[in-house]
This record gives C-alpha cells, structure tokens and sequence, in this order.
C-alpha cells in the first residue's frame, strides 16, 4: 500500500470517528448547523480524495450521502431518527469499505445500491412521500430494529432493492437532479465555507496549526522507544549502584538519573491517548442498544481528557463495551418499571474517568435496579458455582465479585445483548491481564456501579525488593498496605498459631500469615528468627488481605518487567522477572496467586462491614478519629484536629507551677496530662512520652497518652428517649469512647488565652 | 579428522557437511547444530527459580531479557555442578531459551553419512532428549534436537 492510500485511510478514519460522535450528538440537536457542517465536511472529505484515488465504488457512496447531507444542511430535510439511522449505516457502509480497501487493497465488488436508494430516498420532499411509501414502509421497520444483523441487511436487499430499483428509486432520483444540479467541487468547497461561521472558521485554522505541530509516529517505534527506555532504566539503576561509593560519580550519575526520568516520562506520554479516544465509540453503542432492548438512557461522560497508555487504551475498549452493555441490559429498567419505582423514566448511564496516582479509575455507574447479594447466593449456588454451605458464609462484598466467575448471569432471560454468562468473566478477564483491578458495587433498586483500575503503564512499576531464601524478589508497591518490623526480642511471642495456621495481630485483628521461605522451600520450618530482624509485608490482593512473611527489605525500585516463559509462569506464584539495579535477576511475586495458592479468602464479613463504614465515611455525620491509650482507657482525638505526633523523653516537659508544657524553639505547648502519665513516669526522665499535638482554634495543646492504636471511622450515639446527638462521646469499633475536649485543656497562665498571641506560635509549628 | 582417503570422498560430495557445536556435560560430548544456536554466553551463573520443574537451570539475563534456561545436567540425571556454566541460546518454535552446560567446545564438521540414529537399547528417557550420534574417530558425538529440548515442551511432557 502506498503513503497517499494509508494517509487516506488513517484520516478518513478519524474524520468518521468525528462524524460518528457528532450524529449522535445530532440527534440531541437537530438544528445544530455547526453538526452538520462537521458531519458534511468529513463525508466530502472522502469523497474529494477517493475520486482522486479512483475508488469508485466509495465514491459512489460517499456521494449519495453528501447529497443527503447537503439537503440537511439546507434545512430541506429534518434530521429525524430515520434520517440519523440511516446516515449511521452509511458510517458503517464507508467503514466496512475503508477496512477492506486496508485489508485487500481493493474495495472489493459487494453492492452499495440498497443503501444509496436508501439515502437518496430520504432526501426526497414530503411530497414525494406517497410514491415511496412502500420503500419508507420497509425502511421505517428496518430503522426501528437498528442493529444491523448481517441478515437484516441481506433480507432488506432483498425485499426493498431488487424492484424499487427500478420502479420506485428512478422517481426519486429526478427531483434531486431537479432541485439541485451536479455541482462542481469547488462550488461544494464554497458552500463548505460559507456555512462556516466566524468562529469556526477560527477554529479550523487552530486545528490547521495544531496539524503542523504534530507528527504520526508508527505505535511499533514508539513500542521500541518504551523498550529502550525499559533498558536505560535498569542501566541507570546499575550506574547508580556502581558509583554511591564515588563522590567523582555522584554529580554525573544524578544528572543520568534526571535525565532518564525525564526520557522515561516523555515517551511514556507520547504513548498516552485520551480516554476520549475510547469513550466516542460509546454514544453510538448506547443509542443502538437503546432502542433494541427498549430502554431509555442518558449516558453523561466524565473526564475524557484522561490520558492512558495507548496499549491499555485499546485493552479496555472490550471490557467497557461489555460493561456498558451490561449496565443498559441488566442495570437499566425498563421506562414502565421505572416508572412504578418512582424514578425517572429516562436513566443515566455515567462514564467517568480519573487519574488516581499511578491508576487510571475507569467507572460505569447507571442509576438501574442494582443487583441483589441473595439473587447471587441463590444463582451461584444453582449454577453450582459455590456450595450451599460456603455461599452462606459469604458476606455481601463477596457475593457481588461472584458475578465475575465465568458462567454467571443473573438475567432471567438471555438476550441478544447480553446474558450468556460471560460478560463479567471478559471484563475481568481482560483488566486483569493488564494488571488492573475490578470491582462492583451495587445498592439495590439504586445502581450499579463497576469501577476498574488500570495501571498507567505495562512496562515498569514501582516495587519494594524483598529477601528470603538468600534471593530477591520484587514485591508490587500497589499490592503492598504495610510493612510490620518485628525485631528479633519479639520474634518467639509475635505469632499466634491456631491449629497450624499463623497468625499476626495487627491492630486487634487476626491477619493471616505466609511464610514466603516455606512458600517457596516446602519443608522449610515455619517460624521467626530470633537472631535477626523479621518483616510482614501486609499485602491486600484483590480484597485479600494477609502478611506475607519475608527475612529482609532492599530498597524500593521502580522494576522493568520482563515476561515469564510459560513452564515458569505456570508455577503459579511469579508474574514476571526484572533485573534489579545490582543485575541480579528477580523474580517479580503475585500476591493474588500466592493468596490463592494459599487459599486466603476474600476478607470475611467483618472486614466487608469496615469496609462499607470506611466508605460510607464521607457522610457529614461520620468523623475519622485517631484512638488512643491513655493509661488503660481508650479515647478518641477527632484526626482533623491532629496536627502530628510526638515521641520525647520525658526530661523535655518542663513546668510552669504544677502545669506541664513544652519548649519547642521557644514555643510553649501546653500539656494535657489526665491520665497522669507524666507522673506515673517522673521517677526516669529519659522515659519516652508521647504526646499528640492538635489544633484547638487557633492554640496548639498536646495530649499526653500511653499509646496511639489507630485511626478510625467513628458512630454516632444518641440519647436514649430523647435522641439528641449526644456530645463527648463516641462509637468506635463497637465501643463507646469518650471523645478528648481539646476546648477544655486550661490556657497557659501568661497567654489569657488570646487567639492573637497563639497566632505566631500556631504558623511556626504548623 | 584429516585423512587423507575421507577428505577426498568428502570434496566429492560436500553439500553432506553439517557443522556442530559440540558441548561437554560430565564425561560425555554433545553437539548441537549451528544454525540452531543464537549465540554461545560464558561462565554465567543463573538464578535457580524456587518450585521450577527440575529441569530448568534458571533465568539468566540475556540482551535486556530474561531467559529461561534448561539444564542439560539434571536432563541426564547429572548431579548439579558448583560454579560458571556456559550457555547456548538457542531458538525454538515458541521462542528462544537458554541450554545450560558445563563447557561449550569447538564446532566440528561431520560427514552426514557417519551418521546413526538412536540405538534400540536406548532408555526410554533419554531416546526422548537424544537425536542420534555422529561417529567421531575416536568417539561418538550425541547429537541434540533443540526442539526436544525446549522448556515448554519438556514441561507439557512432564504434565502428561
């Protein structure tokens, strides 16, 4: 294929892609003339440079719609659905023939004529109605049914072609010659112009200047780019290792170290499309699958500017088409249902894109009936997908991820669009093989929502590297929660074992444990050293949460991940290999796999209902606090107020008469001591205190406590009988607490507790 | 291997050369058609993977990737040698991979005709890894199909 032709293609491919966008938008906006006028100039576009190739069979087509078009423009036609229907189909129809013009280099010889007596038929005045009612007849039936089987084709160039050809098409091509006769190109061109208004015109020439500014670049050296790139980090990585001794080095080698990053950063963003680029495909979809499962949606698009990996841009366009299927099938009720269910006939269908550090959030919310967990238990159980006994156990969170086993549909019928049971199992499938997430979400009779988190690229990751067995592997940071350092004194007391299995205690609750050296070395004896450091790194994959047991932590790395051959990947527990900065390899872990092949479940029905209260958080009537000790009593700083927290010996509380404050560079803090922490601990004064310092309206206090223990999502509690909000206290993870009043920690003597002589000290400690 | 009366009947029909590289494992000489092999790495110690099927030697890193090795040793039932190996990279239908031996050695050119296939009496195991010998003046050359030896045959072969 020569230069001229693929130019052609690629932009009569976005030219279509542009016309696709504004006929459903036209749909909406009948009237928009600037619609029109993009929609006209694409298809002229086409035409003019097919001519000129000698495409004739394109030609012809494009022909027959410019003429539509350009009767739409003219306001002599109305751009009604049937009108829109069938201009999709001549999308489709030039589609179908830029694709095989691609594939085969020619436009093949399949006939065009039922859709151009299609197109030239609507372009005709309402007078001429009647001598085509039968064409308009089929047509009009045709239009409703929209999803153009290749049947439903085939049949209608059946039905309506073969005599209307003839009979009934001649008539209605006369008065379009009568109306308006073949014009020149540049006539077109002129019209073209003239309906352009100042502003846009404006705008074409920016998008003319944009075009200058810019290059097509081949995606396969873009790949060879990104590899390249690959490889210079992990040489920089050994630069780096090889000269943190050299002080000659360290200047050359932190400018290689700029320099890569920069490198890395630039091609990895000459990769990145906008989302956009994805989402255009979908007004269509949504319009067709619409009006085929009688439904009736508004679908609103949110952060198209969002910009992803082209490779993981093109792995989502499935998954998202299913998900939005999915959504308009299963989630969506019909207008009648929703009717009776008091909402609005009309639902939404939302897409919203962000970018969340290192992710991509790709959600698709409806506002449809939701799924019901028990309708899950019940069709999971029947599919015998779960037996009766575990599905009982399962808790909501867990029910609904069930939805993603392959074979699950909870559709009472199977549809054309959907209901076979294995959309969700693709979109898992599909995100998860480049390395994203998915999850739902659904509340009943309120929506569905389906979220999907996509990494911002393949190639490289952030990683910590672990040891264990006298190897490294390279933990994925997005796995990793925390790390927990239990120092060798400890190591004999720190596990708890029930029947076999480990344990940890983190935070008042039992995290499952695996040993990586047993993981990896069966037969390896389970247990802490006591002659060294022991690390748990706690891994959250996919909802499950356990420790993962490792004897030392490297640094963090940003890692070059390299493919696994498939004797290797089948072991089951590593997802790639990288090369780490001193060229020893490492073998990348999966923290999925091992918690199945450890068979770590999903978190269990408490964790679902801490995490349904974390998420629920945002309710004005939920506040996070931090939960401390103070000397055997649980209390509660509300977390906005805590400005950080401090761990000093005790010799640094200074008194001014019997009131504890602190001297930090001259600011005086004053210390609550309820408890009477400081005194229990005045015998020893390197004894180290910790003392939250928070932020009471403009004064700073510090609370002296044992312990901090944690953060959390605090419970109202209300006043039995009257049901008055009460004040002071607390719910927090089932108990009541008494919440600190920071208002009641007495001022400094000297200060009289003025807000103006605490406004220096407050910006100086902030 | 220049006899006089050979080296005659060889310029006759030369088309009947195959050049081999030949391979020491334990006591014994393997060889490996050239135009098989991608390149010859030296003295390389790879990465053993903890839980891999017993006959893969490691992962090395090779031109920016990670290749998976096989090792000829534990092939053979050898007990594992201490120290550098050499590799062998070579390609496959499903990729390229690395065979891992204790010394790589010169290419020899053999005549087709001192060819023969595996011995009847050969164990079962190994007529599954060998592809008949070259005979050598004084010695047999065992030849290596570097399909049979391929890690993702080798481990749909111990699936089954």
């Amino acid at each position: 294929m020569d230069d001229l032709t693929r130019e052609f293609l690629i932009e009569s491919q976005e030219g279509l892609d542009r016309m696709e966008r504004c006929l459903t938008e036209l749909e909406e906006r009948p009237q928009d003339k600037g619609l029109l006028a993009e929609i006209f100039r694409s298809v002229h576009t086409i035409k003019g440079t097919t001519g000129f190739l000698g495409y004739k069979r394109l030609e012809k087509l494009a022909h027959a719609g410019e003429n539509l078009l350009g009767h739409l423009r003219d306001g002599r036609v109305m751009a009604t659905a049937e009108v829109i229907t069938a201009l999709l189909k001549l999308l489709d129809g030039l589609r179908d023939l830029l694709k095989t013009i691609e594939s085969e280099g020619s436009e093949g010889t399949a006939d065009d004529d039922e859709l151009i007596v299609r197109l030239e038929g609507l372009q005709a005045p309402a007078r001429q109605a009647k001598a085509k009612s039968a064409v308009r007849a089929q047509l009009a039936s045709e239009a409703d049914t929209v999803l153009d089987t290749t049947e439903a084709a085939a049949q209608a160039a059946e039905a309506a072609v073969a005599e209307p050809k003839v009979a009934v098409a001649e008539p209605a091509r006369v008065p379009v010659a009568a109306v308006s006769p073949p014009e020149p190109e540049f006539t077109e061109a002129q019209a073209d112009a003239a309906t352009l208004t100042p502003a846009e015109a404006s705008r074409a020439r920016a998008q003319g200047a944009a075009a200058e500014s810019t290059l097509r670049v081949d995606v396969a050296l873009l790949n060879r780019l990104m590899n390249l790139v690959g490889e210079l980090v992990l040489t920089r990585n050994q630069v780096l290792q090889a000269t943190a001794s050299d002080p000659n080095m360290t200047l050359l080698s932190r400018r290689l170290d700029m320099v890569t990053a920069d490198l890395r950063e630039s091609v990895m963003k000459a990769r990145m499309q906008p989302v956009s680029n994805v989402f255009s495909k979908m007004p269509r979809l949504v319009r067709d699958l619409t009006h085929v499962l009688g439904r009736r949606a508004r679908l609103q698009m949110e952060g198209q500017e969002t910009e992803l990996d082209k490779s993981l841009l093109e792995a989502i366009k499935d998954p998202l088409t299913h998900a939005v299927r999915n959504a308009l099938d299963h989630g969506i009720e019909p207008p009648a249902a929703r009717a009776a269910a008091g909402k609005d006939p009309e639902g939404t269908l939302v897409l919203r894109a962000a970018q969340e550090g290192s992710h991509v959030v790709i959600e698709v919310s409806d506002d449809g009936a939701g799924i019901a967990a028990e309708k899950i238990r019940a069709k999971a159980i029947e599919r015998g997908l779960v037996s009766a006994e575990r599905a009982a156990q399962l808790g909501e969170r867990e029910l609904l991820q069930m939805i993603f086993l392959p074979g699950f549909s909870t559709a009472a019928q199977v549809t054309n669009v959907s209901g076979r049971g294995v959309g969700m199992d693709v979109v898992r499938t599909n995100v998860e093989r480049i390395g994203g997430k998915v999850e739902i979400d659904a509340r009943v009779g309120k929506g569905t929502t389906l979220r999907m988190r996509i990494p911002l690229t393949l190639a490289i990751i952030p990683a910590l590297i672990v040891r264990s067995i006298g190897q490294s592997f390279a933990l994925p940071q997005g796995a990793l929660s925390e790390l927990v350092h239990i120092p060798p004194e400890r190591a004999a007391a720190a596990i708890e074992w029930m029947e076999g299995a480990p344990l940890y205690r983190l935070r008042g609750r039992l995290l499952p444990l695996v040993f990586l050296d047993r993981l990896l070395m069966p037969g390896h004896e389970c247990r802490l050293s006591s002659e060294r450091d022991n690390f748990i790194a706690v891994l959250d994959a996919d909802g499950r949460r356990f420790g993962l047991i490792v004897d030392s932590l490297a640094d963090p790395e940003e890692i070059v991940v390299k493919p696994l051959s498939a004797v290797l990947k089948d072991i089951g527990l590593f997802s790639g290999a990288t090369v780490l900065g001193n060229g020893d390899l490492a073998l990348i872990l999966d923290p999925g796999s091992i918690a199945v092949k450890t068979g770590v479940t999903m978190s269990n029905e408490e964790d679902a209902a801490q995490a349904a209260e974390d998420e629920s958080e945002s309710d004005a009537a939920r506040m996070r606090y931090l939960l401390v000790e103070v000397a055997d009593r649980q209390a509660a700083v509300p977390l906005g107020d805590v400005l950080r927290i401090e761990q000093l010996p005790l010799s640094r509380i200074e008194y001014i008469g019997y009131r504890p404050v602190l001297n930090f560079e001259g600011q005086l803090l004053p210390v609550e001591d309820s408890g009477g922490i400081l005194g229990a601990a005045a015998g020893n004064s390197e004894t180290q205190i910790v003392v939250v310092v928070c932020r009471d309206g403009n004064r700073h206090v510090g609370i002296a406590v044992s312990h901090v223990l944690d953060v959390t999502s605090g419970g109202n509690l209300f006043e039995a009988g009257t049901g008055a909000r009460t004040e002071g206290v607390t719910l927090l993870k089932e108990r009541v607490t008494g919440v600190v009043d920071l208002g009641g920690v007495p001022p400094l003597p000297a200060t009289g507790h003025t807000s103006e002589s605490w406004q220096p000290a407050a910006e100086a400690m902030a | 291997m220049s006899a006089g009366g050979k080296g005659a009947h060889r310029k006759q029909k030369n088309e009947a050369l195959v050049e081999i590289c030949s391979v020491r494992v334990g006591k014994s000489l393997f060889g490996v058609p050239i135009q098989h092999i991608l390149e010859i790495v030296g003295s390389t110690r790879p990465r053993p993977i903890p839980l891999a099927p017993g006959f893969v030697g490691g992962l090395v890193h090779y031109r920016g990737d990670v290749l998976t090795t096989v090792s000829l040793r534990s092939l053979l039932e050898l007990p594992a040698l201490e120290g550098a190996q050499d590799i062998l990279v070579l390609e496959s239908a499903t990729g390229c991979f690395g065979l891992l031996v204790d010394a790589v050695g010169e290419v020899l050119t053999v005549d087709a005709v001192d060819y023969e296939p595996n011995p009847s009496t050969l164990d079962e195991r190994r007529r599954a890894l060998l592809a008949g010998a070259y005979k050598l003046k004084d010695s047999l050359l065992v030849m290596l199909d570097p399909e049979r030896l391929d890690p993702a045959r080798l481990g749909e072969a111990k699936a089954a």
